[in-house]
């Protein structure tokens, strides 16, 4: 080995690695082999997917050859779906799939799927940043969703219905901290016990209050119009945005506003820097006089309400109702997604973006014609991609140091 | 330097029990302003104890704490930094992702606008504290990547933004080669200068007298004596800490080395991060000599271990226990070639705590005769094979069903070298054998592992325990930044190690 | 003349951090044992005090949200298990509606011993299966399938090679998840969820409209063929025609004894349990920690998958959306089951006694909607399970139970105190 090449290893500068290259090449191959038989391009030829994804596939398991075990691994299943799903794209009517498939449409649809998972990622990244796993995010997403629906109808405001909502997170976190944090249960049992509460009580009271008529007229968080957008030359650009972004939730815009404070918060105050110590060595942030309990209480409480943010969008955003389990795993997907993007604000984003593509996408795909047989299996989507990532990213992407540990006072 | 003014510091008639333990037994202690006073005692003799009751981590059951003659409670670090203590503890908390400017202003930041971290501001501010005290340290460098010396530097830097004018240290000396610890009794001494109390924590006699103008010792809880630093020696100090005389020196006879039965030829090994940890090595252990690894922690040592044991991938080069190459096989294979493995945290790999003393026994041969058959486990032979292992080795403290984990940390080592003696290897493998163990139990361990040399087996201890590695070897090896820069035979002088230690033998080339 | 100081620190802080111990062998020996108190005290009295408190809770919730009085729910879901049966002086005709209800309760407890099971051994390795309803899933598709084909197989064959079916598809389920975590590090919580989820996508294509397993005969029900008469598992107690109690009752006492031998008297199980405990000694010891977490999660997949092969073969005898979309939740219990009965065979036993009991109890056909609503009561089922994993998690209430036990005994008898 040259000497060079030695120091550069020993200082661990980045130095160019072919399999890393090629994992990278793969998963772009694979997109490009779905992408190339969607609109606009549309090609006809099953010929142009199946060589695309053949030659991601082969990128992959060459990158997975040298070494790059989990990337190339993920990059070959990337390329196998992307693959797929062209060769099934080359098959379907363009017209059907010109309906179906409105990048415009998917775009604000991506939105709309992302903003729960938004919210309950950021709320993860409080409490595991302070040191607490929360696999409870779905069950504090599910309050959210049921509170929100209860307070907005019984005080006909979809403002308190968002306060109530976030309240009643807030309140099943702080027994998920009470457990996890002073009786220092195992925080993944203890979060997989605060699914179940919030499973059966608000099972329970939904029926308790609304029986089996549904839950009625509700207030709705409004929609933000900027009509104004489709004067944005050039003409198809502005159709475009005011057609994806134009008419969305108000709470879609909450969510990238919470993504930004998040941000600010955790890495550029002095409440940030706290949470954080306590997250990765509480006993050091003990002994300069922090409260690793407070903290941890008041990290694993925001989060609740955060969670719960995203089920308030779900049920009085999206779909304006309630419907018993209706979060349907989407705490867990945010938790990857937390971990996808690294324990960051905008790397969860980001991760957020992917997943509620995958949701977006889904139900399309479902719609095109010649694909109906498969119907339901194009549901499976989201999580199939969701465990990809995980299984392609997350061994890689380190956890705060402390996570999971509870913390022994003296 | 004693004044006639009274004690800046007063503790009096301490007494903390644990649940079946009495740690501290009524311990009286005082310190003078800008005098260093030395606590000295064996591992487990409430020095930890008594300091952590002063810094508000543990309270005391009895006793009060007098600061400038004032009686106050310490109910919490807040309150013993806020009286002025700071601690530097023996593992540093410090955390490690985050900068050394971070890590000094925590819990007590600059600030803009109230909430927002002033970062430059804390930069500016441990610049300047740094400098007054002339501490070569980069504030805006991760603490991850400064050396150890740096780090214990960085702890002291803590106490010292907070205003402590009472400074106690917990075994300083333990992580820091002979020269840094050398740079550390200097800025001890500046900081004495300045008007600061110390409370220097030790078991290590010699530093005691070095650094110390009071050397108080403690034995089991109780306070034995404070004694000035004149007219003390290592032998009195010895007899105080521990009860009785002591053998300061293992007996033990000349080498007579045989076969070569480890041989590692050009070995690199790369850490977690894949960069090279292990570099090049070539070693060679003969049947029936004690070869010594010494290097400052972090060098290469544990990826070393790894490597050799099967437990971590080799990049190049060849490991050979007796005449088998077990480069790339797995641990499994490495013990049937006749590897015994004392490995470095008996917590963390040397038990399975959660399991009985037999299972634990049992643990690399489980899945052969006698301990089971065809798949199926034998009970009653393994605790039949663990009765005689214990009474061989004299293990006290439970039996054959006992769970490892109710055992003192001197018993639990002896399980763990009672496994690896009784496969009867030809290569002995001995990581930090005596971490955290009292002086009876390294006297068990040291003896123990001059035995089984002279039994034929070759021995390799890596330890960052210069005393002994000094006295225990037969060739002394030292490692740093993963090769190893220099051997020695066992006169070597502990200065000439350590300069090796800091490399300051590496040739040029390495070192550009 | 000093006063009575109770010991402030738990013991197992101090069993291994704090160096102080070691200097005094004598009192180790005393702490040693205070741990083994812990283990046995901890070991009964904990599990059954959570359920009592976890019903307490859920009769709480019962008074305030709805006025009913809690005992006499209670006492309605009781009568609705079938448990009276084992009263002497219960007779006649209430007798055989007993005998029937309790048929319903074993046939729950059978599925919920195996999923049980499915949650302990992997437990037992360190990881927290909560993959059960995938795999499970995929026992039920496999069994109903091998249960359907082959119509011209003998009884036995039949049965054991269906059945059979079921805990490999469970095992392969459950497997993928343990090779995720074992090459990459995956974190099972997390693929197991996804997994589930993408179980019950695939099981509803299959099961579903215009799906490759449903009967062509019934183009408008989503629902799979019938088994085969020879692939059913024979009814030993009450009438077949009422899904009288079949014999996958002994499946699953069987599977608790295998569940036991295989972890404590295997070579297997050693590697397992050491994994479990400590993933890096058991490394050190020369075992393969991915191998063995592989091994484990397809074992417990194999145990949730026979769970649904079971309930194919026992009294479904056929698929349907509903069974894939909802009956499959059933398996979640497994969690509480495995966590109440401390993962002991014998635990398992009874916590899933009570859990079937409690579903079966709560359901739309036991219980009088005059006394309670049963949808609410399969709600509050989910409550108290929620609290019961809520509790039995917590460590540090066996130790709080633990310190106010001996608490009471001073009182009653006060012990001197140890000087030395």
């Amino acid at each position: 080995m040259s000497a060079q090449a030695e120091v550069a290893l020993a200082n661990g500068r980045i130095t160019f690695r072919p399999a890393r290259v090629a994992g990278v090449v793969s998963i772009a191959l694979g997109v490009l082999a779905f992408w190339v038989a969607l609109p606009p391009r549309t090609t006809r030829s099953e010929l142009v997917p199946v060589v695309l994804g053949l030659l991601g596939i082969a990128a992959g398991l060459f990158s997975w050859r040298k070494g790059e075990t989990r990337l190339g691994w993920t990059a070959a299943m990337i390329a196998l779906l992307g693959m797929l799903g062209g060769v099934l794209a080359a098959q379907a009517a363009v017209e059907n799939l010109k309906v179906v498939i409105t990048w415009s449409a998917v775009l604000a649809a991506t939105l709309r799927f992302a903003t729960p998972l938004i919210f309950a990622s950021i709320g993860g990244l409080f409490s595991e940043r302070s040191g607490v796993v929360n696999i409870g995010l779905e069950g504090m997403m599910l309050m959210g969703a049921f509170f929100a629906v209860l307070g907005g109808d019984k005080t006909d405001s979809w403002v308190l219905g968002l306060l109530i909502g976030m309240a009643s997170g807030a309140a099943l976190a702080l027994v998920h901290a009470f457990f996890s944090i002073q009786l220092r249960s195992d925080q993944i049992v203890s979060g997989t016990a605060i699914n179940f509460l919030a499973l059966g009580i608000t099972g329970y009271l939904y029926i308790d209050t609304y029986g089996q008529e549904g839950t009625g007229d509700l207030p709705e968080v409004p929609n933000v119009n900027l009509d104004w957008l489709s004067r944005i030359p050039p003409e198809g650009l502005g159709s475009f945005l005011e057609k994806s972004i134009g008419h969305l939730n108000l709470m879609v815009w909450l969510a990238f506003l919470t993504v930004v404070l998040a941000w600010v918060v955790m890495f550029r105050t002095t409440i940030g820097l706290r949470i954080r110590s306590v997250g990765e060595h509480p006993r050091a942030a003990d002994t300069v006089g922090i409260s690793v309990y407070a903290t941890r209480y008041a990290a694993v409480t925001l989060s609740g309400a955060l969670a719960a943010l995203g089920g308030v969008y779900l049920s009085l955003g999206f779909v304006h109702s309630f419907t018993e389990n209706m979060t349907a795993g989407r705490g867990f997907i945010a938790l990857a997604a937390l971990i996808f993007g690294k324990w960051r604000p905008f790397g969860a984003l980001g991760a957020a973006m992917l997943f509620g593509f995958a949701s977006a996408i889904a139900p399309r795909l479902q719609n095109v014609e010649s694909w109906a047989t498969y119907g339901t299996l194009f549901q499976a989507l989201p999580y199939l991609l969701t465990l990809i990532a995980v299984a392609g990213v997350i061994g890689r992407s380190i956890p705060p140091a402390a996570i999971g540990r509870p913390y022994i006072k003296q | 330097m004693a004044e006639q003014q009274g004690p800046v510091l007063e503790l009096r008639g301490i007494t903390k029990r644990f649940p079946g333990v009495l740690a501290n037994d009524h311990v009286d202690f005082d310190l003078r302003r800008a005098e260093v006073h030395a606590l000295l005692g064996e591992n487990g003799a409430g020095k930890s104890t008594l300091m952590n009751v002063l810094y508000g981590l543990y309270h005391p059951d009895e006793g009060e704490i007098l600061i400038n003659g004032k009686a106050v409670r310490m109910s919490s670090p807040r309150e013993a930094i806020d009286s002025g203590i700071g601690m530097v503890h023996q593992h540093f908390m410090l955390i490690p992702v985050m900068t050394v400017a971070e890590n000094v202003v925590l819990a007590a930041e600059p600030r803009k606008a109230g909430v927002f971290l002033d970062y430059d501001a804390a930069i500016r501010r441990v610049r300047d504290l740094a400098a007054t005290f002339k501490f070569a340290i980069d504030p805006d460098a991760r603490v991850e990547n400064i050396t150890v010396g740096q780090q214990q530097r960085v702890e002291i830097l803590k106490a010292l933004y907070r205003g402590a004018d009472i400074l106690i240290l917990d075994e300083p000396t333990a992580v820091l080669t002979p020269q840094e610890a050398d740079e550390l009794f200097g800025i001890l001494k500046t900081l004495q200068r300045e008007g600061m109390s110390i409370i220097f924590i030790s078991h290590k006699l010699r530093e005691v007298l070095e650094i110390a103008d009071r050397i108080t010792v403690l034995r089991r809880g109780e306070k034995v004596e404070t004694v000035p630093r004149e007219g003390a020696t290592q032998d009195s100090l010895a007899r105080l800490m521990v009860g009785r005389e002591v053998l300061l020196r293992v007996e033990k006879t000349q080498a007579s080395p045989a076969d070569p039965l480890l041989v590692i030829e050009k070995l690199s090994v790369l850490d977690d991060r894949e960069l090279e940890a292990v570099k090049d090595v070539s070693i060679e252990v003969r049947a029936g000599e004690i070869v010594g690894v010494a290097g400052v922690d972090g060098n290469g040592q544990s990826e070393l271990i790894d490597a050799l044991s099967g437990l971590r991938k080799v990049a190049s080069g060849s490991v050979r226990v007796g005449d088998k190459d077990v480069t790339t096989e797995t641990a499994h294979k490495h013990y049937d070639a006749g590897l015994g493995h004392i490995p470095e945290d008996r917590h963390v790999r040397g038990l399975v705590l959660d399991f009985s003393l037999a299972e634990n026994l049992a643990l690399h041969d489980f899945e052969k005769e006698p301990y089971s058959r065809l798949g199926w486990l034998r009970p009653g032979r393994m605790i039949a094979a663990a009765r005689r292992l214990l009474k061989e080795f004299d293990v006290r403290g439970g039996g054959p069903k006992t769970r490892a984990a109710a055992l003192s940390g001197g018993n639990q080592q002896k399980v763990v070298i009672a496994r690896e003696v009784a496969r009867d290897p030809r290569v002995l493998i001995a990581a930090q054998p005596t971490r955290g163990l009292d002086v009876g139990a390294i006297e068990f361990v040291h003896r123990r592992l001059v035995e089984e040399r002279d039994e034929g087996r070759a021995v390799l201890l890596i330890s960052l325990e210069l005393d002994e590695v000094l006295s225990l070897s037969d060739r002394i090896l030292v490692i740093y930044e993963g090769r190893i820069v220099a051997e020695y035979g066992p006169e070597v002088s502990e200065q000439e190690l350590g300069i090796a230690m800091t490399g300051g033998l590496v040739p040029e080339a390495a070192a550009s | 003349m000093s006063e009575q100081t109770p010991p402030q620190q738990p013991p197992e802080e101090q069993d291994l951090d704090e160096p102080s111990i070691e200097a005094d062998p004598e009192a180790q020996q005393s702490l040693a044992a205070r741990w083994d108190l812990y283990q046995r005290t901890g070991g009964v009295i904990t599990p059954v005090l959570t359920a009592v408190f976890a019903f307490f809770v859920g009769g709480l919730v019962v008074l305030i949200t709805t006025g009913k009085n809690p005992l006499s729910t209670y006492r309605a879901i009781f009568d609705g298990t079938g448990l009276n049966w084992f009263f002497p002086w219960v007779s006649g005709q209430e007798r055989e509606f007993a005998a029937e209800d309790l048929q319903q309760t074993l046939l729950l407890t059978t599925t919920l011993i195996l999923v049980g099971i499915a949650v302990a051994f992997a437990f037992r390795c360190g990881l927290f299966n909560i993959g059960g309803q995938g795999q499970y899933i995929a026992g039920m598709i496999a069994g109903v399938q091998v249960g359907v084909l082959m119509p011209d197989l003998a009884h036995v064959p039949h049965v054991v090679l269906a059945a059979g079916a079921g805990a490999v598809a469970g095992a392969v389920w459950g497997g993928i998840a343990g090779i995720l975590k074992a090459t990459v590090g995956a974190h099972e919580v997390i693929s197991t969820i996804m997994l589930n989820w993408i179980a019950l996508w695939i099981g509803s294509y299959l099961v579903g409209f215009n799906g490759p397993l449903q009967d062509p005969k019934q183009v408008f029900v989503p629902v799979t063929e019938q088994v085969s008469q020879g692939a059913k598992l024979n009814v030993w107690w009450g009438d077949p025609k009422l899904q009288g109690l079949h014999i996958g009752f002994f499946f699953a006492i069987a599977a608790l004894v295998v569940f036991w031998i295989v972890l404590n008297r295997t070579t297997l199980g050693y590697q397992v349990r050491a994994v479990g405990f400590n993933p890096e000694a058991a490394r050190y010891g020369g075992i393969s920690v991915g191998r063995n977490y592989f091994l484990a999660m397809a074992i417990s997949g194999a145990f949730a998958g026979l769970a649904g092969s079971v309930d194919v073969l026992g009294w479904l005898f056929r698929v349907d959306l509903t069974s894939v979309q909802v009956s499959s939740q059933i398996a979640f219990i497994g969690i509480a089951v495995a966590l109440l009965g401390r993962n002991t065979p014998l635990g398992i036993f009874f916590s899933a006694l009570l859990f079937g009991a409690l579903i079966n109890g709560t359901s739309t056909r036991n219980l009088d909607p005059s006394v309670f609503q049963p949808e609410l009561a399969s709600n509050l089922t989910l409550i108290i399970q929620g609290l019961v994993v809520l509790f039995v998690g917590a460590d540090l209430l066996i130790l709080y139970l633990w310190r106010a036990r001996t608490k009471l005994r001073r009182k009653v008898r006060p012990e001197p105190v140890a000087e030395r």
